[in-house]
């Protein structure tokens, strides 16, 4: 398989404005982050983040003019840091829209693209606002009668997913959990992959079944060291608390976080290859 | 007095049956320890489940975020968050913790948004699984570390999950749920019944006859006091939206 390793820059560069991008990892933990900064400074614009739970990318995203939309189910950096600050003042003003969801609809969603359907029925949602805020509609199951809710398919224009070991064709494993960064990689049209490390691909040959995401869905590999700083990458690093604490300070305010991810931010990341 | 964070954990810890599957989410310090105590007392058989997948995990440093890494410790088996929505779609998940920013006298939650859904006046981070999960779930059992007139109102701003409550469990009381309606099951040492009125936004009954809650023992408080010794429960009274 053809050699896909590509610097940070070139690959972020095929993320066209609004179009839909999945990012993998959950809250605070093994979130694309670098990736997130590559596109701030590369000046995207109107991108939908598709994410069952998001944190620091997604707020990020959505303060920099990155996002203009969000389908999730929660947004938040739970009970260390509270409500994520950017997005919610850009739901609050109207320049983000909350696409909300249940993390399970993101996942059926994702399930209809994989499996080349229009939609996926999903069980619960009784009772909650949701379906109808959302516009998703219901079918009647043709043989018990019964209605059930239709999750539109999801099908992301790019998956950008932070791994710790990747070979230089893609073969992509992760060290725990691996969220909804599997379904993310089948579903979407492209997939991008940040890696921590760089790994020869003979050694896979002897445990293929750590191997998470096969090669041949994957367009481009990137070597990201501490690509998911902020967060936490299992087996790697912890979350950054003293920073994540500066940065929901530096959220709230509009022009403040402008300075603080000038500063900060794109400061951080080593400049790619 | 007894903390309120403590004697909220030991009345979630004390809901949960042996033998049965439990789940907590993201945001969830409280059910995190309460699942952790509860399988150190009397629910050794409890199975654990959490977002990350793992199983009976024995974390020797409890997050903050629970949705942490560290919640992997000691498991030996990994399954997806998909696994877990399955799970609890098909009627297998016997118990899962969930919030709500505010609830309503029927048990539905509102973790979206306040004041008009559209521009809102305070964009919440939304209901995470609650909406599939309420309804599948054997049974839920919802927790606040507020009990205040903006938290358990008469009407919600927005449903964003509705269905299996059985149990509320507040810093003042414990709500059950009968006939679609909660009511006070018990209140805890030390809360005059009328302040449990006061602070609920729909209607409730409290007399002298309204039960206590059962105080914490001496056991509980110890196992407590080992499982979260830097007592990441409390981080639930400082943000909580």
């Amino acid at each position: 398989m053809r050699d896909k390793l590509t610097s940070m820059t070139d690959a972020i560069a095929v993320v066209a404005d609004n179009q839909t991008i999945a990012l993998g990892g959950n809250t605070l933990h093994r979130g694309p982050s670098a990736a997130a900064h590559e596109l701030i400074r590369q000046g995207r614009r109107g991108l939908e983040i598709v994410k069952t739970a998001g944190a620091y990318d997604v707020d990020l995203l959505c303060g920099m003019g990155v996002a203009s939309s969000v389908s999730a189910g929660f947004i938040g950096f739970e009970t260390a840091y509270g409500l994520a600050p950017s997005y919610r003042r850009g739901v609050e003003r109207g320049t983000v829209e909350a696409r909300e969801h249940a993390c399970y609809t993101v996942i059926a969603g994702l399930r209809a693209a994989i499996q080349g359907i229009p939609f996926m029925p999903v069980a619960g949602m009784t009772g909650s606002d949701v379906p109808a805020a959302r516009g998703f509609r219901s079918v009647v199951d043709p043989y018990s009668g019964r209605s059930v809710v239709a999750a539109p398919a999801i099908m992301p224009d790019v998956a950008i997913i932070h791994v710790q070991e990747s070979d230089r064709q893609g073969n992509a494993r992760i060290i725990g959990t691996r969220f909804e960064d599997v379904l993310m990689a089948q579903a979407a049209r492209r997939v991008i992959i940040t890696a921590e490390r760089i790994v020869d691909g003979a050694t896979f040959e002897a445990m293929p079944e750590v191997v998470a995401i096969p090669g041949f869905m994957v367009e481009m590999v990137v070597e990201a060291p501490r690509g998911a700083w902020p967060c936490s990458c299992a087996g790697a690093y912890e979350q950054d608390d003293a920073f994540l604490a500066e940065y929901v300070a530096a959220s709230q305010d509009a022009d403040r976080l402008h300075a603080f991810v000038r500063d900060h931010v794109l400061t951080h990341d080593p400049v790619s290859v | 007095m007894i903390a309120p964070g403590t004697m909220m954990t030991v009345a979630m810890s004390r809901l949960l049956r042996d033998g049965e599957t439990a789940f907590h989410g993201v945001a969830s310090p409280m059910a995190m320890v309460a699942i952790l105590l509860a399988q150190r007392t009397h629910a050794p058989n409890l199975v654990y489940l959490n977002i990350t997948g793992s199983i009976d995990p024995h974390p020797d440093r409890l997050p903050i975020s629970t949705v942490g890494p560290e919640l992997l410790r000691g498991s030996r088996a990994l399954v997806t968050l998909a696994d877990l929505f399955d799970l609890s779609a098909r009627g297998r998940l016997d118990t899962a913790f969930l919030g709500g920013a505010q609830i309503d006298g029927q048990g539905r939650i509102n973790l979206s948004a306040i004041g008009d859904y559209a521009r809102p006046k305070v964009r919440l981070p939304g209901g995470a699984g609650s909406a599939a999960l309420m309804p599948t779930a054997g049974r839920v059992i919802l927790w606040r570390t507020k009990h205040d007139r903006r938290s358990f109102v008469e009407r919600l701003d927005f449903v964003t999950a509705a269905g299996n409550v059985d149990r509320v469990v507040t810093p003042l009381c414990v709500f059950i749920r009968r006939d679609g309606s909660l009511a006070v099951e018990s209140i805890h040492p030390g809360v005059a019944p009328e302040t449990v009125v006061a602070s609920t936004g729909f209607a409730v009954e409290t007399d002298a006859a309204t039960a206590i809650t059962e105080p914490p023992t001496e056991t509980e408080l110890r196992l407590l006091a080992e499982i979260d010794p830097n007592r990441v429960i409390d981080s639930e009274f400082r943000t909580s939206g």
